[in-house]
């Protein structure tokens, strides 16, 4: 995603070695991903959903409100 | 003496020819006081520069170069920044690149050694539309 667009910054962390980071966020097993410090994403996600959480959209498929 | 097997090295170095365009490894560290994870850090990057003619790495003084680390967002060591063509290419990695993040750097540097992201035609459509403001996506990981 951060190839894609000039906006993004993707960071790979180690979770063992920044203890106080994942602390902070909570990290509790891997992989956790944190978008913009708010948005939690638990475990490896295909591309189509990890993308539109990572955005904050609901699933594709899911009933619209 | 290398970090990786002569059969290792090989095969990196074959996947690392898809790259077309130079990336260097802006590499943050510090001089007094580094931890060890940084000191493995220099000699993974160092050997990984090896096997392509396009990467190379540029070690960086995370205490001297303070301002410099903040521009691009580093502000725990190691770090290591990818630049393609000597732009920031948004990928980081902090940590020692060992085990499956090895791999996830070598997958890192030949995204940002060639044009395209590798995403498919929805993801790149919805980040299109949808990203309008700056975005930190932080993805924690363990290397075995």
């Amino acid at each position: 995603m951060a190839r894609e667009s000039p906006l993004i910054r993707a960071s790979s962390i180690d979770a063992s070695e920044f203890m106080e980071l994942s602390m902070t966020y909570r990290v509790t097993g891997v992989p956790k991903t944190i978008v913009n410090g708010t948005t939690e994403i638990f475990g490896a996600l295909p591309e189509a959903q990890f993308v539109r959480s990572a955005l904050g959209l609901p699933e594709a498929d899911a009933p619209q409100a | 003496m290398p970090l990786l097997s002569e059969q290792d090295r090989q095969t990196v170095r074959a996947q690392l020819a898809r790259m077309t365009s130079p990336v260097r490894l802006l590499f943050f560290t510090q001089a007094i006081g580094a931890p060890e994870t940084a000191l493995i850090t220099k000699q993974v990057l160092d050997e990984v520069a090896t096997l392509s003619g396009l990467i190379s790495v540029e070690e960086a003084n995370f205490v001297l170069e303070k301002d410099r680390a903040a521009g691009y967002g580093v502000e725990h060591i190691p770090a290591v920044v990818l630049l393609a063509n000597g732009d920031d290419s948004g990928m980081r990695f902090f940590g020692v690149p060992a085990g499956y993040e090895f791999m996830s750097l070598i997958e890192a540097v030949i995204l940002a050694g060639t044009e395209d992201s590798g995403l498919d035609a929805a993801s790149r459509a919805l980040i299109a539309s949808h990203v309008t403001a700056p975005m930190n996506i932080q993805v924690f990981v363990t290397p075995t």
